[in-house]
């Protein structure tokens, strides 16, 4: 059974797999054929499966997810402006992607979790691996045709947006994250 | 640039009758989705052959604030 934080939290990453799976799909129809249109049309594939692996997880622990209007993605494009080009979408999205892994990371450490949980967050931490690595390598690529300079400017740019995307994140929903992430450690533990 | 093509274009991207692209009308009213706004933006230039980074659009507000930036980039590369 989930409590009313794990259903929001829950919600709150099946919301935001499928923003990044509309705006991936979208992209990969209207860019030029290549490498780049590749790898990002399997990445839309993989943010769309994971919005269904989130939608079996609420099912399976008895519940329906939440309709949440923000998902993550908003935040970092008020918070960085609005990427123009295909280079700063991809070192957005690098930045965005270790930070998901970062807090799934943490979810899924956390004591007492429901192995539904835990199992779905492991699935989708294996697909986020080579998410970061494509992205990586097409960067990097990028270096020949924007300068390295640019391309590592671009990255710093969006690593500050997403610590103030993180901080306001922490300090709207920080007492709910933290319930969940060490609630089932006081089940098992008990009281401190 | 050809101003009618290029509100065409963007006209089928944002499925938004072209009647609608006045050069005052503002991008905020047309494109409430942001994840479009920047898919615009991407496919415009693939079609106009112009290159823009995240500074060129500080200023752009409105549809006739955009054709004039495509216009600069595109004298610039030409």
């Amino acid at each position: 059974m989930l409590s009313e934080n794990e259903l929001w939290l829950l919600s709150f990453y099946r919301s935001s797999e499928i923003s990044g799976a509309l705006f991936f799909g979208k992209l990969a129809q209207s860019i030029k054929s290549g490498p780049i249109q590749h790898d990002m049309t399997k990445h839309f594939a993989d943010e769309s499966t994971h919005a269904w692996y989130w939608t079996q997880c609420i099912d399976r622990l008895g519940a329906k997810p939440l309709k949440l209007r923000q998902v993550y993605q908003d935040q970092y494009i008020a918070a960085a402006g609005m990427p123009a080009n295909i280079m700063e979408v991809l070192a957005i999205t690098q930045v965005f992607e270790l930070r998901v892994i970062s807090q799934y990371s943490v979810h899924s450490q956390a004591q007492g979790l429901d192995p539904v949980i835990r199992d779905t967050l492991h699935r989708i931490m294996e697909d986020e691996k080579w998410h970061i690595e494509w992205i990586r390598d097409a960067l990097h690529e990028m270096e020949n045709q924007h300068g390295k300079d640019l391309v590592e400017k671009t990255i710093r740019k969006f690593k500050e947006a997403d610590r103030e995307v993180y901080s306001h994140t922490m300090s709207e929903h920080g007492e709910r994250i933290k319930e969940i992430l060490y609630a089932n450690e006081r089940l098992v533990n008990g009281p401190k | 640039m050809d101003r009618s093509k290029f509100k065409k274009a963007m006209s089928e991207i944002i499925k938004q009758p072209v009647e609608r692209l006045g050069d005052d009308a503002l991008l905020s009213n047309l494109v409430t989705d942001s994840f479009l706004l920047v898919d615009m933006v991407i496919e415009l230039q693939e079609e106009f052959g112009v290159f823009l980074v995240q500074e060129d659009l500080k200023e752009v507000k409105s549809v006739g604030n955009l054709i004039e930036l495509f216009e600069t980039k595109s004298r610039e590369t030409a």
